[in-house]
């Protein structure tokens, strides 16, 4: 766990953050410049707050009052920059053993295996991919026996097709050690492919840390999110795959009963069971009063509006169809086809619209 | 005539080789210091910083006779330190072999500060940082990561300061004299050699000998960076 209870003076606002981070990823999203990165530095020792106290793992790490600061490289702490921050002048295999521990958690064949870095160990970072220089500085973070990682804005220098080559494998990690990870972003449907914890940073104060779906119950938490649509993130399992089709058909839980979302992955092969997370934007699914017949759209699923959240010339209905939904349409749908609490409706979403995360 | 050219005499040979001691000592001394200084200059701020970087580049600018007229007071017989030196090591600083190199060091060792400091300042302070994280100390960070990488800067600095040391004159002749074959290195042997009649092609020898040694040093130091730059080009 991360304790956290702190004032930092910037040139332009002062940070005042009191939270408590546990283990699993925590996503911190913010606008730039609202503080996310200065939290980061001061957990990690590179920014030294005014006042307060900074506690990891039950270790005081910084403690103003007690005069109490651990140097940066005994706080124990894998933190990963947004550009890598590889040093030049060794290859990666040099790279990945510079912080080795005697006494790791993860060996180096693990970490090398699990981040796929086999085939670049004796390359230089200049002549590697962005995407193989974020992995290679992830894996030297967990390879110096970390007590939590951080990553700041571990996405924005690669570019976006090549983050999906990087977000399983931070998935993967997140599996295999069993420490707080926070994960800094300005980019929210990134931050949702990992996690749906939350924690919203406005202008130096924290205005929300909850679960994704319990925060857009949240005025302080919508406004932040601005005119970003509103992604959903729902946890699904294989059910069973159709190659000829194209399709692949996941259901909530692998019941029979369950609610099916088809969607066109079938290239990459998933193993039926196999858990993973898919994404739909908000505006990319439209009500209807009935089921349709004549139509292209793959996925129809019959539901509830619970709520009704009113966002400026547009609403979020969040329908139960098994699971949450959130939908925006126009304020002018939402009164001329009468929706309201209780209403029941048909989503629909054509499967190219789903995005998948393993 | 070209005969006559290269054939040095016992003098003009002990010059030469002189010369290339006193530079050699003069690198192995100042380097290490300036790379302490320079690193030190480019990564801290503080008060009184402006003073001690013009002491430090004070004889850069100072006529190279006052340098060696302060040295001279400085570490002289009849100074303090001077005096305290002979009295426990019975080492005599002033108009001897160690006060050619302690003159030396005092002119190059501004130029080599500024090599390293440049070099250390275009290190990006975030890999430094990445490195603490990991667990190294400050020194071994600055050991494994500020030093290789500020390599070239360093490299070019110690080629610079031992040319510097090769030509330094007025300091030398100030306050190490002008001793055959124990201060009088390239530069004096030549102003020597200008004083006497007759002496025009042992003049131009040394010359020729001093601009070789000039180029092979330039040359060296910039196929060094050259090469040090496409290793660690990119990130």
């Amino acid at each position: 766990m991360i304790d956290v209870n702190i004032i930092l003076q910037r040139n332009n606002f002062d940070i005042h953050i009191k939270e408590q981070f546990h283990a699993g990823i925590t996503g911190i999203f913010g606008a730039s410049g609202s503080g996310k990165t200065s939290l980061l530095q001061s957990i990690a020792g590179l920014a030294n707050p005014q006042k307060g106290s900074i506690s990891i793992q039950d270790r005081e790490v910084f403690n103003a009052e007690k005069k109490i600061n651990i140097p940066v490289q005994k706080r124990k702490i894998g933190y990963v920059f947004q550009e890598g921050r590889l040093f030049p002048h060794m290859s990666i295999e040099k790279n990945l053993l510079y912080g080795v521990k005697e006494k790791s958690s993860l060996t180096f064949n693990e970490v090398v295996s699990l981040l796929n870095l086999n085939d670049i160990l004796k390359s230089r970072p200049s002549t590697i991919s962005g995407g193989e220089r974020q992995r290679t500085a992830l894996g030297r973070a967990l390879l110096s026996s970390p007590d939590i990682l951080l990553l700041d804005e571990p996405f924005s220098a690669v570019d976006v097709q090549l983050r999906a080559q990087i977000l399983p494998f931070l998935l993967k990690i997140h599996r295999k050690v069993n420490i707080p990870i926070l994960v800094v972003s300005h980019d929210l449907p990134d931050l949702l492919k990992l996690t749906d914890k939350l924690c919203l940073i406005d202008q130096g104060r924290v205005v929300g840390h909850d679960d994704y779906h319990k925060l857009l119950r949240s005025a302080k938490a919508m406004r932040l999110f601005g005119k970003n649509s509103i992604m959903n993130s729902i946890g699904m399992k294989v059910k069973n795959m159709d190659p000829e089709k194209g399709l692949t058909i996941l259901s909530t839980n692998g019941d029979e009963n369950n609610v099916k979302v088809r969607c066109e992955k079938s290239q990459l092969t998933y193993q039926v069971g196999e858990a993973l997370k898919i994404f739909i934007s908000s505006d990319d699914i439209a009500l209807s009063k009935e089921k349709l017949t004549e139509v292209t759209i793959q996925n129809q699923l019959k539901g509830k509006i619970t709520e009704i959240i009113p966002r400026g010339a547009t609403s979020l209905c969040l329908v139960d169809v098994g699971f949450q939904l959130v939908v925006e349409i126009t304020a002018e749908s939402s009164h001329r086809m009468h929706m309201e609490k209780g209403s029941e409706v048909w989503c629909l979403f054509k499967s190219v619209a789903i995005d998948v995360a393993g | 005539m070209l005969n006559e050219l290269f054939s040095f005499n016992n003098a003009e040979v002990e010059a030469i080789w002189l010369s290339l001691k006193v530079a050699f000592y003069c690198s192995l001394i100042a380097l290490p210091l300036a790379i302490l200084a320079g690193y030190f200059l480019a990564r801290n701020e503080f008060r009184g910083k402006a003073i001690i970087e013009s002491l430090i580049h004070l004889p850069l600018v100072m006529p190279p006779v006052t340098t060696g007229y302060l040295l001279l007071l400085a570490f002289g017989s009849n100074s303090w330190f001077g005096s305290w030196v002979f009295e426990t090591f019975g080492i005599r600083l002033a108009f001897s072999f160690q006060a050619a190199v302690i003159a030396s060091i005092f002119v190059s060792f501004p130029l080599i500060v500024r090599s390293v400091r440049t070099a250390m300042e275009m290190i990006d302070t975030g890999l430094e940082d990445a490195s603490r994280l990991l667990g190294a100390s400050r020194i071994k960070t600055f050991f494994k990561i500020s030093v290789p990488l500020a390599l070239p800067g360093i490299i070019s600095g110690g080629i610079l300061g031992f040319a510097r040391s090769l030509g330094e004159f007025g300091a030398t002749i100030t306050f190490a004299g002008n001793i055959e074959g124990e201060t009088q290195t390239l530069p004096l042997a030549i102003y020597a050699k200008m004083q006497v009649p007759g002496q025009e092609l042992g003049t131009l020898r040394l010359v020729l000998i001093s601009v070789v040694i000039s180029f092979v040093a330039m040359t060296l130091s910039e196929w060094y960076i050259k090469k040090m730059k496409s290793k660690t080009a990119g990130l």
